[in-house]
């Protein structure tokens, strides 16, 4: 088994514990980063082990689909925190307002 | 398996530990700029070189100075905030977590090994083996991730643009009206 793949799973079970445990919504969209990466890290493995570049085009293209999230993300949280003065995900288990 | 693979393992691991366990939100994100920088060290060693810098510039540099700019600007740095409100939830997360580790380590242990140091002709990972690829087979994704970052950048710009206020009342008008109020009685 590959050492780099296992480094990545393990990467990205770390990301899913921060996004179970953690309470506030920035946060969790820090360890959703984590997880990304991981997913990165494994298609570069993947490029290298089978010696095809569409792994690296991949990976670039999920590192601009992350920026886009971010984007709208931290945008949500910001127009968030405006309204309710919090971002802990506990305080928004609400719909109203 | 080398001592620069140790190492590199070592650090992501260690830095993705703190992102997600450390109390303090700007030392959380600080970690997080640690495994993305060492991620970009371990993606120069897989011959992905342009990757490893658009990892440096774009995540390490802009994503992540966006985030400390927004836990800046909201909290007084506290990531633990409230009460649990499921006193097991963190074991919990940790068992889900474990358990997710093993299957994946599961599926993915029929791949073949990835040796940094044997000889794999990707041209380096370099822009011109990338270019090839980029605007040939993959140029209509490419143009559709251009037009999502687009429409990404209009949708947090919208989101964000500071409430349209009420007409500002000149004080003359405010003392006016408090005196008919007060010939009212």
């Amino acid at each position: 088994m590959s050492y780099y793949l296992l480094l990545s799973a393990l990467l990205f079970a770390i990301g899913l514990y921060g996004v179970l445990a953690r309470r506030t919504a920035i946060l969790i969209f820090m360890s959703i980063e984590l997880m990304l990466n991981s997913a990165n890290l494994a298609l570069v493995s993947f490029a290298r082990s089978s010696g095809n570049l569409e792994g690296q085009v991949m990976a670039l293209l999920v590192i601009a689909l992350a920026a886009a999230e971010v984007a709208v993300g931290l945008g949500i949280i910001v127009a968030v925190f405006r309204s309710r003065e919090s971002t802990s995900v506990d305080d928004l288990a609400e719909f109203r307002g | 398996m080398s001592a620069f693979d140790l190492l590199m393992g070592v650090l992501l691991i260690a830095s993705a530990l703190a992102a997600v366990t450390l109390k303090n939100a700007v030392h959380a994100g600080l970690a997080l700029v640690a495994n993305f920088l060492s991620l970009a060290v371990v993606y120069f060693a897989l011959e992905a070189q342009f990757l490893g810098w658009i990892q440096i510039i774009v995540y390490a540099g802009a994503v992540m100075v966006l985030f400390l700019f927004v836990i800046m600007l909201l909290f007084d740095a506290k990531a633990d905030v409230g009460l649990d409100r499921l006193p097991w939830m963190r074991p919990l997360a940790a068992a889900l977590a474990a358990a997710f580790f093993l299957a994946l380590a599961y599926a993915f242990s029929g791949v073949g090994p990835v040796n940094p140091l044997a000889d794999v002709k990707l041209g380096g990972g370099l822009p011109k083996a990338l270019g090839g690829l980029l605007y040939g087979n993959w140029l209509y994704t490419v143009l559709l991730v251009a037009a999502l970052l687009f429409a990404a950048t209009v949708a947090a710009v919208s989101l964000v643009q500071p409430q349209i206020r009420k007409a500002r009342v000149k004080p003359q008008v405010l003392e006016r009206d408090r005196e008919l109020e007060e010939v009212g009685k």
